[in-house]
């Protein structure tokens, strides 16, 4: 699998006015394959849109390499036609309407108006075109934002926050939308501290902290990194069941009206054989999987680890 | 390139700050032409020195429009999304400077149109157009020519400044204080330097004549050539500004 975004060992330090040094990034290393919605995870400060802003040249590393499509910074612009983004929060000119703006864009690459309405119609903003940024949501220029990073038509898209500003129905949209354009055999890289958005939309994932990658790889990888499998049994007599599995030599331990068992998936049919033969029916039997969020505290706040 | 200074003229013409200047110097020249029509008789024949006397006027709005052409778009952060659609920056800065500059010398020339014709309206008439002639003519185009030529300088300080500081108002709160500030106790203090000064240059250009303004021992076109080079070397190092530092 090809990469569209490969980071080695990229290292950014600002300086202050009083000679002191901030290191936003610290040596991040990743590689996103090519096709489908990878999420870029980290609390604030983590490094995320340094890191971003690295890769489309607005900023010089102090160390390292980054290569989008195959590209160094500075032959960025043999690419950027195949690159749409946004930075932070995306910024027009208030007092243009949306189409507007994205029409000055738009002329930069020789792109037709065909294209302007395409665009606007995809982020759902066809009938509030004509009417000044100024009078829009913070939802809808979000939205514009995005529809300015969609009219190069790009095989890769960086979205910063997407969906920050973005009602529950934009947050839908844009998710739906993401989950499209992936589908579709683009690349969304996109970074975001809403872990719930990422956990649905991403098929892959690397979590930031302090300028470094902690965990890097298929969502269900890391949500399951630093967790013993298990599995989680739900039945009517909880401590009936776990005698059982104690006899059966199973580890097992009541959990909030579940079993834990420190058994991995796999074993899932011992589980239910064991029971069942101490006529111990179970109304659920899942992986014990951590959810995103879980994951993303611990390793925020733990020494770096790799998988996948 | 081509369709990124497109982009860049549309962007400068659709300012509003450009608007609002324009037609602020509009009704300006029309509340002149009527008060002229209503006070006095006008000739016509004193119309280049009228252009030379709100010279000022215009240089200070050039500065103005240059200085906001860049730092506007520092301040509201869409430098970030130019760069992310071209992230050349020497083209980037290459198209802002010939987009604002062209600008500004095409509206510098239309505004000493508008105020020629409302003089001229006003010299038909109530008052005369004796002495309107060929040479008259020339006189006048040529002293058009140079304030336009010299509003497209100003811009580029302007420009050039706001771009180092990414700001407009610093751009504006330097040239005030240099030209008013500093340029006053140079020449108050060491008078032997005033031939490199920004606004002696800049009055001897319009002025057009170096018996008028002596001190400089320096001819019309040298203080032209003089302060284009003082504009070039300004945008050049904002440029490199431009290309060196991080945008955050």
């Amino acid at each position: 699998m090809d990469a569209v975004i490969e980071l080695e060992g990229l290292r950014k330090e600002y300086r202050r006015l009083r000679g002191s040094r901030t290191v936003a990034v610290d040596g991040l290393d990743l590689s996103v394959p090519s096709g489908g919605v990878f999420g870029f995870l980290g609390p604030n400060g983590a490094g995320k849109t340094t890191t971003i802003r690295c890769l489309l040249g607005l900023v010089r590393p102090t160390g390292g390499r980054c290569r989008l499509l195959g590209h160094e910074p500075a032959d960025l612009h043999r690419v950027i036609g195949r690159i749409g983004s946004i930075v932070e929060s995306p910024t027009m000119y208030p007092r243009f309407t949306g189409r507007r703006n994205l029409e000055l864009l738009a002329r930069i690459d020789g792109i037709g108006r065909s294209r302007v309405r395409e665009v606007l119609e995809q982020v759902s903003l066809a009938d509030r075109a004509d009417d000044l940024v100024k009078t829009y949501s913070l939802g809808m220029k979000q939205r514009l934002g995005i529809a300015a990073a969609l009219l190069k038509d790009p095989e890769l898209l960086i979205l910063d926050e997407p969906a920050n500003g973005l009602d529950p129905a934009g947050i839908v949209e844009v998710r739906e939308l993401m989950r499209r354009l992936g589908r579709d055999g683009r690349t969304v890289f996109v970074s975001s501290h809403i872990l719930s958005e990422v956990q649905q939309t991403a098929e892959r994932v690397a979590i930031l902290a302090r300028g470094r990658t902690v965990a890097t790889g298929p969502v269900h990888e890391v949500l399951t990194a630093g967790h013993a499998a298990g599995l989680v049994v739900r039945l009517d007599d909880v401590a009936g069941g776990l005698r059982a599995l104690a006899e059966s030599g199973i580890a097992a331990r009541s959990d909030d009206g579940v079993i834990r068992v420190d058994l991995p998936p796999a074993d899932a049919a011992r589980v239910t054989r064991t029971l069942a033969d101490r006529g111990l029916y179970l109304s659920e039997l899942r992986p014990d999987e951590a959810d995103l969020e879980t994951v993303f505290l611990e390793l925020t706040g733990d020494a770096p680890k790799e998988t996948g | 390139m081509t369709n990124l200074l497109a982009s860049e003229f549309r962007r400068f013409r659709s300012r509003r700050l450009v608007k609002v200047l324009l037609l602020l110097e509009i009704v300006a020249i029309a509340v002149a032409g009527v008060i002229v029509y209503l006070t006095q008789e006008y000739e016509l024949s004193s119309f280049p020195d009228v252009l030379k006397g709100s010279s000022l006027v215009l240089l200070s709005v050039a500065w103005m429009l240059g200085a906001s052409a860049i730092g506007a778009e520092w301040h509201a952060g869409h430098v970030t999304t130019i760069l992310t659609w071209e992230p050349r920056r020497g083209r980037v800065m290459a198209a802002k400077i010939v987009a604002s500059l062209t600008s500004v010398f095409v509206l510098s020339l239309a505004v000493q149109a508008v105020l020629g014709i409302a003089l001229a309206i006003d010299a038909a008439g109530r008052g005369s157009t004796a002495g309107v002639d060929a040479s008259w003519l020339s006189e006048a185009a040529a002293v058009a020519l140079r304030v336009a030529l010299l509003s497209s300088i100003f811009a580029g300080f302007g420009f050039a400044l706001a771009s180092v500081g990414r700001n407009t108002a610093v751009a504006l709160g330097v040239g005030f204080g240099y030209l008013v500030i500093v340029e006053n106790l140079v020449r108050g203090l060491r008078p032997q330097w005033t031939p490199w000064l920004l606004t002696d240059n800049a009055g001897l250009f319009v002025v057009g004549s170096q018996t008028d303004v002596p001190l400089l021992g320096r001819t019309v076109a040298g203080a032209g050539l003089y302060l284009a080079a003082v504009a070039v070397a300004l945008l050049l190092g904002a440029s490199g500004t431009f290309r060196a530092r991080d945008v955050t």
